[in-house]
């Protein structure tokens, strides 16, 4: 008969994280929402609701940091608690970071909402990427809490998309803005909103491939080198392999 | 290549010589016990049964000269050596046992090993001297102004005498033999330590103060020496008419099996040394008897304790 | 000496004041003052020698058991001076388990159970087999051995002897329970089984803990006291002990720079 201990002090531990780590994930992934609803549609209500959020996650970082140290100082983990652990700690950080491009977006749509209440039709790009970009951190966050490696293996494909969709957009906001289309504080501003969205998407890839080091152990490799040369001719060379 | 006389073969070689030599010095060593187990059996044998052992002496006479010649029995030695070896230990190990828990349990370092090592010192008394002070102790002018030297009492006492050590010792070793955990689990239950002993201390040791007593019970019992100066040697049971109470009776001398041997086995007439033999076998086993019981109780003790 | 006062929200069952102990002339603790707080674990940690065992025998007066042994200072439970009580008395309230399990050896189990109780005086059937019963599954160890309650206590493997010791202490319901590195003689699998028993213990007992084995001072102790040669280095909140100690001389122990 195999003897089995429960370690409760250390189950418990994990359970706690585990549940600060969920409150975490959905809160960011609320902040972006949020935050792409009140671009949208210019809600100040809303807008500000993003900065609580954030807010908020800004302490429970704190918390979770806590409870990593903690469970390693106390428990010595080990083996798949170990990597629970690192991984929170490393991927709390990404849903910081998250909520913090979140809450700028949602600054910048107070701003640019006073001048013009809806996004411009021109920028259904903007909108496009918006979805991707929401899309791909709802995708790592199920996969986070399902633990499900599978379901993140290729979501480096997607950040492809919304790397390439930035740079689309970054040459068609430089025409409307030469086109006096767009006003120049206006399109400077969707350019940085862009740029938020594709760190975003960065910071969802980060959180995906640490799920697959911590549920396999493999050490997240990055996506194949490849480098683009933006510039006024726009040429990029992308190889992925 | 070397062959032959190397460092190994003479190492096995070594080996082997020194087993053998070992075992030849074993058997010597049980060469005298052997013959003494073989001859005692062998003369004694054919004369011990049920009869010769509750059986009354008789007069000594020639088997082979005289017609009508029995060898008697020994009954009257069988029962004093009982009676006397009986309540010797009723003074010996009680009285032994409580000493030896004194020593281990309430015992204070020095005064403890002092008293250990008199015990010690007073196990090495020889017996005869032992029988020496019994007698000075007890002998007493009855009230028809006549010398009353022998007695059960005497011989118990003398017996006790020569018990009471070893009992203690013996006590006191395995008392010592329990694990001091079990004392302090017990302490820290809040058990006072009196009652520790009584039901926990001394059950654990249980079995080792019984292999302890009936040890000190065979060498009491073996011995001769006190008995031939305080037990009188006498050829009849004790007598005990009804109506004289038991204490008075005992107050007289009795036989016992090692003076019994002494005087028949240096008697010139043949039946009494053949019944001296028969007597010698019986104590022999007796004395056996209880020395391997005692031995048994203790394997089998460490047997189930795992130990 | 910094600790904090447990906030109230543990207030202290043992104080220990500038205790010192003998054996003979030789000092083993030297003027240790520290609160043990109610209803939570307290590990003592510290290299060989360092007077841990000896400190916590002192809490239930087992040091003076020791010929020539002395303590000096006052320990109070619940503000009485246990110095001047009765041990036999004092030990009801303060159980304790040892290093090495001792179960009694000619005890059944449910004999070793209920012996401290029995051998003060309970009779009663019905309370001793309710407090057996109690106490055995408070071990967790009830479920092993409930159908063999009549079996000799020494048969058990060396992790359920030693719960069945702590089954033992529990069944006179003290309100303190002492453990003198109760995982020493254990393997990994049996340590950790006592010290999930730890943590349910705690909700109704104060435990002390005495362990060479930092780690598991680590696992188990809300509070967590490093002694060194006779004195109280330090006494804080293990996560503050383990995570940033206050003296150098803890980092260099819990480092295992020495020890």
């Amino acid at each position: 008969m195999t003897e089995v201990a429960q370690r409760k002090a250390l189950a418990l531990g994990l359970e706690r994280l585990n549940e600060n780590m969920r409150n975490l994930a959905e809160l960011s992934e609320l902040a972006i929402r949020k935050a792409i609803d009140s671009l949208q549609h210019v809600s100040e209500t809303e807008a500000r609701e993003v900065f609580d959020v954030d807010n908020a996650m800004y302490e429970l970082q704190f918390v979770i940091e806590r409870n990593c140290v903690d469970l390693i100082a106390l428990h010595a983990p080990v083996a798949r608690d170990l990597r629970t652990i690192t991984t929170s700690l490393k991927i709390s950080t990404d849903f910081d970071r998250i909520g913090r491009y979140s809450k700028d977006i949602a600054e910048i749509s107070l701003k640019v909402g006073k001048e013009s209440p809806t996004l411009p039709e021109k920028l259904e790009n903007l909108t496009r990427m918006a979805d991707l970009t929401i899309h791909m951190v709802d995708t790592s966050i199920r996969a986070f809490v399902n633990r499900d490696a599978e379901s993140v293996k290729d979501i480096g494909k997607f950040d492809d998309a919304v790397d390439d969709m930035h740079d689309e957009l970054f040459l068609e906001l430089v025409k409307l803005m030469e086109n006096r289309i767009l006003r120049v504080s206006q399109g400077a501003e969707y350019i940085l909103v862009s740029r938020y969205l594709e760190r975003i998407a960065d910071h969802a890839v980060n959180v995906g491939n640490r799920v697959v080091y911590m549920m396999t152990g493999e050490q997240p490799r990055h996506a194949a080198p490849y480098f683009k040369k933006s510039g006024p001719d726009g040429m990029k060379d992308s190889t992925s392999g | 290549m070397k062959h032959g006389w190397n460092r190994d073969t003479r190492r096995h070689f070594m080996n082997y010589f020194m087993s053998g030599a070992a075992l030849v010095c074993v058997i010597i060593a049980l060469i005298p016990l052997g013959s003494i187990l073989w001859t005692v059996i062998e003369k004694g044998g054919p004369v011990l049964n049920y009869g010769f052992i509750t059986g009354a002496e008789v007069a000594p006479c020639n088997t082979n000269s005289q017609a009508n010649c029995h060898i008697g029995g020994i009954g009257p030695a069988v029962e004093g050596t009982f009676v006397m070896l009986g309540m010797a230990c009723l003074i010996a190990i009680p009285a032994g046992i409580a000493a030896g828990i004194f020593l281990a349990e309430y015992g204070r370092g020095r005064v403890s090993r002092t008293i250990s090592f008199l015990m010690d010192v007073m196990s090495g008394v020889p017996s005869i001297v032992v029988g020496l002070f019994i007698f000075s102790a007890l002998f007493y002018y009855d009230a028809a102004n006549r010398l009353h030297i022998f007695s059960a009492y005497a011989g118990a006492l003398a017996l006790a005498v020569i018990m009471l050590p070893i009992v203690t010792r013996t006590s006191e070793e395995a008392l010592r033999t329990v694990p001091n955990g079990i004392r302090e689990a017990a302490w820290a239950l809040g058990i006072p330590h009196h009652r520790a002993v009584r039901k926990i201390v001394l059950r654990s040791a249980g079995g080792s103060l019984i292999t302890g007593a009936l040890l000190a019970v065979a060498r009491a019992g073996g011995e001769t020496a006190p008995l031939l100066l305080v037990a009188g040697n006498s050829q009849f049971f004790i007598p005990c008419p009804p109506g004289q109470n038991l204490v008075s009776c005992l107050d007289n001398p009795v036989g016992a099996l090692g003076p019994l041997i002494y005087s028949w086995g240096s008697s010139p007439y043949s039946n009494q040394i053949a019944g001296a033999w028969g007597a010698a076998l019986f104590f022999v086993l007796i004395m056996l008897a209880i020395s391997v019981t005692a031995r048994l109780i203790l394997y089998r003790r460490t047997q189930k304790m795992g130990m | 000496m910094e600790y904090q006062q447990s906030n109230g929200v543990h207030p202290a069952k043992i104080r220990a004041v500038d205790v010192s102990a003998y054996y003979g002339s030789k000092k083993a603790i030297d003027s240790v003052t520290l609160d043990i707080p109610e209803k939570t674990v307290t590990a003592i940690i510290g290299p060989s020698g360092c007077g841990k065992s000896t400190f916590i025998r002192c809490l239930n007066r087992m040091h003076e058991v020791i010929p020539r042994a002395k303590v000096t200072g006052a320990i109070l439970l619940d503000g009485e001076d246990i110095l001047v009580q009765d041990p036999v008395q004092l030990r009801r309230r303060v159980g304790m388990v040892f290093q090495r399990a001792n179960p009694f050896p000619t005890m059944t189990i449910y004999d070793n159970v209920a012996a401290g109780l029995r051998l003060n005086g309970v009779r009663d059937r019905n309370i001793l087999d309710q407090r057996v019963l109690r106490s055995l599954k408070q071990a967790a160890l009830w479920d092993e051995v409930k159908d063999e309650l009549n079996s000799p206590g020494m048969r058990l493997s060396g992790g359920q002897q030693q719960r069945l010791c702590i089954a033992r202490a529990l069944a006179v319901e003290p309100e303190v329970l002492l453990m003198d590195e109760p995982c020493s003689a254990l393997d990994p699998i049996a340590t950790a089984k006592i010290e999930d028993l730890i943590y349910d213990l705690k909700k109704s007992y104060t435990l002390v803990v005495v362990t060479h084995n930092m780690q598991q001072a680590a696992r188990v102790a809300e509070f967590t006291a490093f002694m060194y040669l006779g004195r109280l280095v330090e006494y804080d909140r293990t996560q503050k002990i383990f995570e940033n100690p206050a003296e150098k001389l803890t980092e260099n122990y819990i480092t295992g720079r020495f020890g």
